[in-house]
């Protein structure tokens, strides 16, 4: 077990080094670059100048090897869009607050997905199976954009029981974690009842019916333990997604998190950031993955991660 | 006993739920109760007149010191770095910014100049020597003076290639050796830029430069001082903060808000009502909400979707505090890459400008946001002469087939097929470009298709040499209110490859031009006359933002101008201005936000 996980975490290494380069040659492969030529086109030695500041006027390789030997030294670099501070500290500053919305959205959207799709799958084609089913779809197609501005709507400006959005109180928690948890909530009623219906016909079902156990019981012990199998392997990809954040929902509502900076270290060319978020996701989703699967063998006894003891 | 018990323990959860609600609205409303005793004490009572802290009245109709609050939104989707002009010019707070020191000259509501942290200025025989004769009462909060060191310190910064400013393009061929300093050809002491006394300030030019104290509305000074103790980034913290203008800095929470609050050690003329500033970043599509919401004083017309308008111009009190304005006197056109075949013939540019239906994409598409543009100064902007280009090519489908045909493309036959490229525009100046393209589809049967490229990608691609757009819609918004600053835009060696000498020659000639005014300015409208007539480009329309604001902010600055516009407009709430001296916050405002935003 302790061998498997170092095995992964050596392989996670070797994967953010790939991406790394990766990312580095196709950031700059993009056109322009840190200067703004919106209004006219820069003197060559005022552009000149601009590339010198950030260290752009040296050849690539150049400019990776410095990269990569900062970093393996901790210092990954001082944002462009944010001279104050570093990458690393710009992280620190945003990512715990990206990551406490995604947590809190988990926190509710998974537990009521599941509450949600055993209703709906242990009473299956009835009106509460309809409705859940109709609204888990209605969950899944509504754009978390368009739920964010409806809530906006209701709550802030018709009703006015909330503000349009910041950060700081409890409060400000409720639009956006709706509004990011609609789609999880749907997606995991949806697969808890897929496959509490399909376990429902399984033969240790019916066995454990035959001996005469509760339904209740043969519901919790027998048939829900097999149904997260599936959900293990849908609900794990929504986790990072969640927790670095969403550009759109922070944006409306205000909150200073990490998802923006996706999209301006893009817009801004600002390569230390570019490097930063993406390296932060890849980190993440290896992670995440490698759980997934040590879920797996909790799960079902069936897997075995560690090939050798088997 | 049982339901008796039960009753009470009801009632305590109804008292519970409505503690909480109760909490919950006083949390939103964000009003500490702290705050009414104050508000009784200050401001009403009809105890005399309200002086603010720099000793000016409030007007009788105005709120209470403590409601002299505005807030004032930026756009959350975007990050800056800096609230000062001479760090970054693109990387700056696009909310309230240039407001810790006096620039040199302010701009009044009609564009008219007046004396700043400069009281007088003038040019010597040559027209190369500008002496700008400083306040010398101005002050730092640090209590030392500014004087004119603190200037040339901060031009210095601007032409420094360490430093590196994307703005630089600004003066050059304008302030002497600016260019040879930005390319570290001569040191920073070289730079025709010096301080005679400490309130004596001395600008060269290259050239005789009559609209360099208008281009100066752009010298909000950094402290030399801070400059050396700190560094440039001295305002991305209140600790280390200065001021020398009528604000200063309280708090900066990244990502969140910048507070300003009146200084109360400002010695300068530029004196506001308003008592604090929270600017605020909010994404577009929690403009509207947070306006209606009153969470926000100002919403920028610019971050407003089509749809926004549509809702505003539907509402009879949305619409009573929509503002159109000519913004940044922005002219919308098309330009063609004139170095190459098709459009180095001049008879399918006029081609394509008679195929142009102005009247009937305002009506349908641009409505409200735009004016027809037939030449780039817009009506209001100096040298406009916009109704006297209206008949050089009208709207005539015939006309433009034929002067098709004759430049060998009858009914578009063997036209290369078009991209139209756009620099990653919002949906309407799209639907313009898609309405113009199928006109010279259907009509002209040029196959046209609209793409609408993302921004640096497109820039990238204009300025290669040779450029790699062929045809395009862009704008340009001005920079300072002088007709060389627009027609500068298509003399030789910009960002158009349209050239002709007889242009540039007019414009470069007007631009330095020191004699009688209105000559200077007959010689700009000729240049634009030959512009138009050359086809260097096709002017569509001219761009009218209307910004909502509340009716609670009033002030003579927002009655109408000299153009009969009636709007915060250009250049706004800054230290380049002087609209923060009229604008203040009325006692109307209880009835949208009873207690002041904090």
């Amino acid at each position: 077990m302790i061998r498997y996980i170092l095995g992964r975490l050596l392989g996670i290494a070797l994967v953010l080094l790939v991406v790394s380069i990766v990312i580095f040659l196709l950031m700059h492969a993009i056109p322009g670059g840190p200067f703004d030529e919106a209004k006219m086109p820069l003197p060559a030695a005022a552009k000149a100048n601009i590339l010198r500041k950030y260290g752009l006027d040296k050849p690539l390789y150049e400019q990776y090897a410095r990269y990569m030997w900062a970093a393996l030294h901790g210092d990954f670099g001082t944002p462009f869009q944010s001279p104050t501070e570093s990458v690393t500290g710009l992280i620190a500053r945003t990512w715990p607050v990206s990551f406490k919305l995604g947590m809190v959205t988990l926190a509710f959207a998974l537990p009521l997905g599941m509450f949600a799709g055993v209703l709906a799958a242990t009473r299956q084609n009835t009106w509460i199976d309809y409705t859940a089913t109709f609204l888990s779809s209605l969950g899944l197609t509504i754009p978390n954009f368009v739920i964010a501005v409806w809530l906006m709507l209701l709550f802030a400006v018709h009703w006015k029981i909330l503000p349009t959005g910041g950060w700081g109180h409890w409060y400000n928690y409720i639009m956006p974690a709706i509004s990011l948890g609609l789609a999880p909530m749907a997606l995991t009623a949806r697969y808890t009842r897929t496959s509490l219906l399909e376990v429902k016909r399984a033969d240790y079902v019916r066995t454990a019916r035959a001996k005469g156990l509760s339904s209740n019981q043969v519901l919790w012990r027998h048939s829900m333990k097999n149904a997260l199998i599936p959900l293990i392997t849908i609900l794990g990809p929504q986790i990072p997604n969640l927790i670095t954040g969403t550009i759109f929902v922070e944006s409306i509502f205000r909150i200073p998190g990490l998802g923006k900076f996706f999209v301006t270290s893009i817009f801004r060319r600002d390569y230390p950031m570019i490097m930063g978020t993406l390296l932060l996701v890849a980190l993440v989703w290896s992670i995440v993955y490698l759980i997934t699967d040590l879920l797996y063998m909790v799960v079902d006894p069936r897997v075995r991660l560690d090939k050798k003891s088997s | 006993m049982h339901s008796s018990k039960l009753a009470l323990s009801k009632r305590m959860l109804a008292v519970i739920a409505i503690l909480l609600l109760a909490g919950l609205l006083q949390a939103c409303a964000g009003a500490p109760a702290a705050e009414a005793p104050a508000a009784a004490e200050t401001g009403g009572e009809a105890a005399g007149p309200v002086v603010n802290a720099l000793g000016k009245e409030l007007p009788a109709d105005a709120a209470p010191l403590e409601q002299q609050v505005l807030v004032y939104p930026y756009a959350a989707g975007n990050t800056f770095t800096t609230i000062d002009i001479y760090e970054a010019v693109y990387q700056r707070a696009d909310g309230l910014t240039d407001l810790l020191s006096d620039a040199l000259v302010r701009v009044d509501k009609n564009f008219d100049l007046h004396p700043g942290a400069a009281t007088e200025w003038s040019v010597d025989e040559s027209g190369l020597a500008w002496t700008f004769k400083l306040d010398p009462n101005l002050m730092w909060n640090d209590g030392t003076p500014v004087t004119a060191d603190d200037y040339v310190a901060t031009l210095q910064y601007g032409a420094d290639p360490e430093h590196a400013w994307d703005f630089t393009w600004y003066f050059n061929g304008v302030i002497k050796n600016w260019s040879q300093v930005v390319a570290g050809e001569m040191p920073l002491e070289d730079l025709g830029v010096r301080a005679e006394d400490a309130n004596t300030l001395v600008v060269e030019t290259e050239t005789p430069a009559p609209y360099l104290p208008a281009m100066l509305i752009y010298s909000t000074p950094l402290q030399k001082k801070a400059l050396g103790e700190y560094g440039p980034l001295y305002n991305s913290n209140p600790e280390t903060s200065v001021s020398s203008g009528p604000y200063k800095l309280v708090e900066w929470s990244r990502d969140q808000r910048l507070v300003y609050e009146i200084n109360p050690d400002y010695k300068g003329t530029n004196v506001p009502y308003i008592e604090k500033i929270i600017s605020l970043g909010i994404g577009n599509d929690g403009y509207l909400p947070a306006y209606e919401a009153n969470e926000i004083d100002f919403a920028l017309g610019r971050y407003l979707s089509p749809a926004d308008i549509q809702i505003i111009l539907s509402d009879p009190e949305l619409k009573a505090q929509y503002h159109p304005h000519p913004g940044d006197f922005r002219t919308y056109y098309f330009f063609f890459d004139d170095s190459k075949p098709p459009f180095d013939d001049l008879r399918v540019r006029q081609a394509f400008a008679y195929a142009l239906d102005r009247q009937g994409l305002i009506d349908n598409v641009i409505k409200e946001q735009g004016i027809p543009a037939y030449s780039f100064l817009m009506p209001g902007f100096p040298a406009s002469n916009s109704e006297a280009y209206k008949d050089i090519y009208p709207y005539n489908l015939d006309k433009a087939r034929e002067l098709l045909a004759e430049a060998g493309y009858p009914n578009g036959e063997g036209f290369p097929k078009l991209t139209l490229t756009l620099r990653n525009e919002p949906a309407m100046p799209e639907a313009v470009a898609q309405a113009y393209a199928s006109t010279l589809k259907d009509e002209l049967g040029i196959e046209v298709d609209v793409s609408n490229m993302e921004f640096k990608t497109y820039v990238d691609a204009m300025l290669a040499d040779p450029t790699e757009i062929q045809f395009s819609l862009i704008s340009y918004g001005m920079d300072f209110l002088d007709p060389s600053n627009m027609l500068g835009v298509f003399v030789s060696g910009g960002r158009h490859t349209w050239s002709n000498p007889e242009y540039d020659e007019l414009v470069t000639k007007a631009s330095s031009f020191v004699g009688d005014p209105a000559e200077r300015i007959k010689m700009f409208q000729d240049a634009e006359k030959i512009l138009v007539d050359d086809v260097g480009g096709v002017f569509v329309y001219h761009q009218t933002p209307g910004d909502l604001y509340k009716p609670y902010l009033v002030g003579e600055a927002l009655t109408p101008d000299n153009n009969g516009v009636a709007a915060w407009h250009w250049p706004g709430f800054s230290g380049f201005s002087t609209l923060m001296q009229d604008v203040y916050i009325s006692n109307e405002v209880t009835d949208y936000r009873p207690t002041p935003p904090q």
